[in-house]
């Protein structure tokens, strides 16, 4: 009986703790919570999908993109110079493709509850909130909610985890530069880890599904990677373009 | 075709072999030296699982550059990896037909390329039965039917000496949701099957972080030999949540273009590939991109593109060797110099020294040792004290496969210390004073007509000597044979095959280490060398996908089996297949030299001092294609 009620209690504490819970008194802020330092200069690193990120591919190669017949019929008449006219040549630069283009990122907490993403290439700015989903509704860049996913630890030992954003609200944009689109009911969910390698070097990996019943029949998974710089070295701001 | 449980005994006795090397002698400390020389410490780390469990069934998931999956990928597609000069050019000369060739046709997968196979993945965790510390995670992949163990329990990673296999050698410790694993010991496998190489000098550490159903891999590769920065990558896979009941993707050689010998490897001679442009003009990209290096990875490529007319005069200055300098090996000599001989199991009662110049191979038994080769003669004391850590007995016979320094330069002395009891009390002892007082050395007539025109000492010279193809013994319960090799390095070069054990031991015919050390003057030749190679080849079995099964204790360099020894192959065909060329083209050997025909080996096995050369290798190759030598005997 001991030991059934041991176990329940521990399976209890677990469950609390995992739901990010009432363990030890929660730091005040998100930016004093940070599992790991984001800030400064990060650098994209296009070794995946190479041929769909670091140059135009191809109108009507979507591969890998589980388009439904919506979303094929529109990236079937991709017009990059209709895009220009209409000046929407930041359609492959909203949120849900903008960690998948080549450039540099430069991070900083705007506020102890908001993290700034920039990006160079596009001028694109992005806010992750994580007191609660504000602005941007309707841009680019969505709204952005985001939050510490801590997973638990040993006692004692440091939390570790992930930080989180899912985003929303986004205006209609391309997930590739050739037009494969997503629609502004897109879902955008992201993790952002940090990983650190033995010679230095640090790396932000970014895990992302873009789910959009509009026009995916299935989520669009990916991930890509920057790697972290000592200083703004390199940045160079490029405005929009339809094509490479 | 193996189990997964067979081929766990396979990692088994590999990793017998490792832990037998880092225990030995002052090994023990070198081996931590070399485990932290790496830049990876994982001191201090007890295993204990603080991260998440990714046991389970996996699956790659088809998002991500989804056309570049097993065997796949176009040719001259390169856009996004960091190759340098010698890496480009490698995969520029790489011929797609080259996989129909029997040692290519089941070769394994190395990581990280290991996640871009489109099978099931498994992952399961040992732990000790009575403590429940993890051990290691196991990890299995379909396609190739590959095992890789990831210790977690902070042992050091083997000496340099030691085996490379596909899955390497991986230590890893937990890190939150993340799981890093840092390797080493790998093959020469693939960043991707279109001809793309990964060295057998790469490190990789990779990243396995998982949320929830999905993990996402991050590596990050150092190849020194073919890569201009590391290779970082991500990958994804997805938990099958259904066991998939397909594991297996059996894989036997065949013939599959009948009547090609052993000595043809396909290749394009650099700015003659056909199809260099194929891709690019495809898909509407400029060649610049399509071949790679570090400015294909970042967005600074996006500024270098714009200019059509700079692009496309860079890419075809891309498409051959540049004008220098050239490059030395980056491949250091994995052969301990810290004074001192280190023992390696090979296989059965076949052992491995390393530390004396030349490796030297010991067969031990019921009987007396026979050993092959007898180091350079710095340190024989130590060889013999070795010796006797492995057999209580006297050394009975000493084998020379040639007669380099570096391999008989201890004759003397371990003679001395050796009995030949055949010959005590026999006919011999009548007509030689000598006979039964040391160990018999046996060699090819050509061993001890070079020995003795050295005017080395008498006593290091073969007692036991041969004319013809083939000299045969039975000796501690196996047939070993001793092949005569006419006009490969020299012309008195031997190898010797222990049969029960199935271990070649090459001599200087296969030297891991630096481009074959062709001798013309002392009866070398390119195509008797290549010879050599395709006869032991002509023997080699492997266990699996080109992995175990015959070993070889090659002349100098790390113990290995016949991959490396076909890779060995491949490049010498290649290289003389250029220098052929442009004998045709009537290139002099300035301009066969200045085309720089070894640019794509050069990191892996070039010198540029020393006693052999890059150049002379050259010259070597030129002059026997130009006057081949004349057959010194047969086989």
């Amino acid at each position: 009986m001991i030991r059934r009620l041991s176990a329940a209690a521990l399976l209890a504490a677990l469950t609390v703790y995992a739901q990010g819970g009432r363990g030890p008194a929660p730091p005040r802020t998100a930016k004093a919570a940070a599992l790991y330092d984001l800030t400064g200069y990060w650098v994209a690193v296009v070794t995946e999908d190479w041929r769909y990120r670091m140059v135009t591919p191809l109108k009507g190669d979507f591969g890998g993109v589980a388009l439904n017949p919506a979303g094929r019929k529109i990236a079937e008449v991709w017009d990059p110079a209709k895009d220009e006219q209409s000046g929407e040549q930041c359609r492959s630069y909203g949120a849900a493709a903008l960690m998948n283009n080549p450039g540099r990122l430069h991070i900083t907490w705007q506020d102890d509850e908001t993290l700034k993403i920039e990006a160079d290439n596009g001028e694109q700015t992005r806010l992750l909130h994580f007191a609660s989903a504000q602005s941007g509704a309707g841009e680019w860049q969505g709204s952005s909610r985001a939050m510490w996913e801590i997973v638990p630890a040993g006692r004692g030992e440091k939390p570790v985890g992930s930080l989180k954003v899912v985003t929303t609200q986004m205006r209609p944009g391309y997930l590739r530069k050739n037009g494969v689109p997503y629609s502004a009911n897109a879902v955008l969910t992201e993790y952002l880890d940090r990983v650190n390698e033995p010679d230095g070097n640090a790396y932000l990996v970014v895990t992302s599904t873009v789910e959009d019943r509009d026009y995916l029949a299935q989520p669009f998974q990916s991930a890509s990677h920057f790697r972290k710089q000592p200083d703004g070295a390199g940045w160079k701001v490029r405005p929009c373009v339809t094509r490479w | 075709m193996e189990s997964p449980a067979m081929r766990d005994q396979v990692v088994s006795a590999m990793n017998k072999r490792w832990k037998y090397a880092a225990g030995a002698g002052t090994t023990l400390a070198l081996a931590s030296v070399f485990a932290f020389a790496q830049g990876l410490d994982f001191s201090g780390h007890t295993g204990l699982p603080a991260g998440v469990d990714i046991s389970g069934s996996w699956y790659p998931q088809p998002f991500q550059d989804s056309g570049l999956i097993t065997a796949s990928g176009a040719l001259a597609e390169y856009g996004g990896i960091p190759l340098n000069e010698a890496g480009r050019l490698y995969a520029l000369a790489w011929n797609p037909s080259r996989i129909q060739g029997r040692q290519h046709q089941c070769m394994g997968y190395v990581p990280p390329y290991t996640y871009n196979q489109p099978g099931n993945l498994r992952f399961w965790e040992e732990r000790d039965p009575y403590t429940q510390r993890l051990i290691a995670i196991k990890h299995y992949w379909q396609i190739a039917e590959g095992t890789r163990t990831i210790w977690m329990d902070d042992r050091p990673h083997p000496p340099e000496y030691a085996q490379h296999t596909w899955a390497g050698f991986s230590t890893g410790r937990y890190e939150g949701n993340e799981l890093t694993v840092y390797t080493t010991h790998l093959k020469r496998g693939w960043i991707r099957a279109n001809g793309i190489p990964q060295s057998d000098e790469a490190t990789v550490v990779e990243h396995f972080i998982r949320h929830g159903d999905r993990i996402t891999y991050l590596s990050v590769v150092s190849d020194p030999v073919y890569l201009a920065e590391p290779f970082s990558r991500t990958y994804t896979l997805g938990r099958s949540i259904k066991e998939p009941d397909a594991w297996q993707y059996a894989c036997d050689d065949g013939e599959q273009i009948l009547g090609r010998t052993e000595d043809e490897v396909e290749s394009y001679f650099w700015g003659r590939h056909p199809f260099v442009r194929e891709f690019a003009d495809k898909n509407k990209i400029p060649l610049l991109g399509t071949l790679g290096g570090p400015v294909t990875m970042y967005a600074e490529l996006l500024d270098k593109t714009h200019d059509d007319q700079a692009a496309e005069a860079a890419a075809l200055a891309e498409l051959k060797p540049s004008a220098g300098p050239l490059q030395a090996s980056r491949a250091p000599d994995p052969t301990p110099h810290d004074g001192d001989i280190h023992v390696l199991p090979v296989q059965g009662s076949v052992f491995m020294l390393a530390g004396d110049g030349g490796n030297i191979a010991v067969q031990v038994g019921d009987q007396g040792p026979m050993i092959v080769n007898s180091g350079a003669g710095a340190i024989p004391d130590k060889i013999v004290a070795a010796i006797k850590k492995l057999s209580d007995k006297p050394i009975q016979f000493i084998v020379n496969t040639g007669f380099q320094p570096d391999f008989t330069g201890g004759n003397v002395k371990l003679r001395a210390a050796g009995f030949d009891p055949s010959v005590q009390g026999s006919f011999f002892s009548g007509q030689f004073v000598d006979a039964g007082k040391g160990a018999t050395i046996i060699g090819h007539q050509n061993v001890e007509n070079h020995l003795m025109a050295l005017k080395t000492p008498s006593d290091g010279w073969p007692s036991d000597t041969f004319l013809q193809a083939r000299r045969r013994k039975f000796h501690n319960g196996e047939a070993v044979e001793i092949f005569h090799m006419p006009n490969a390095v020299t012309d008195a070069d031997s190898i010797v095959h222990f049969r029960r054990d199935d271990v070649f031991v090459t001599g200087d015919i296969f030297n891991l280490v630096t481009y074959p050390h062709i001798d013309l003057k002392n009866g070398g030749g390119v195509q008797g060398e290549l010879d050599a190679l395709n006869f032991i080849l002509d023997r080699t079995v492997y266990k699996h996908d080109e992995e175990d099964g015959t070993m070889i204790v090659p002349g100098h360099g790390r113990l290995c089996d016949e991959w490396e020894l076909a890779e060995y192959r491949d490049m010498l065909v290649i290289i003389r297949d250029r220098i052929q060329d442009l004998i045709r083209s009537g290139a002099s050997l300035d301009q066969v030299q200045a085309a720089r025909v070894t640019a794509d080996y050069d990191t892996r096995y070039g010198e540029l001092t020393g006693s052999w050369t890059t150049p002379m290798f050259v010259e070597a190759v030129y002059s026997s294609l130009k006057n081949p030598p004349k057959q010194t005997g047969t086989k």
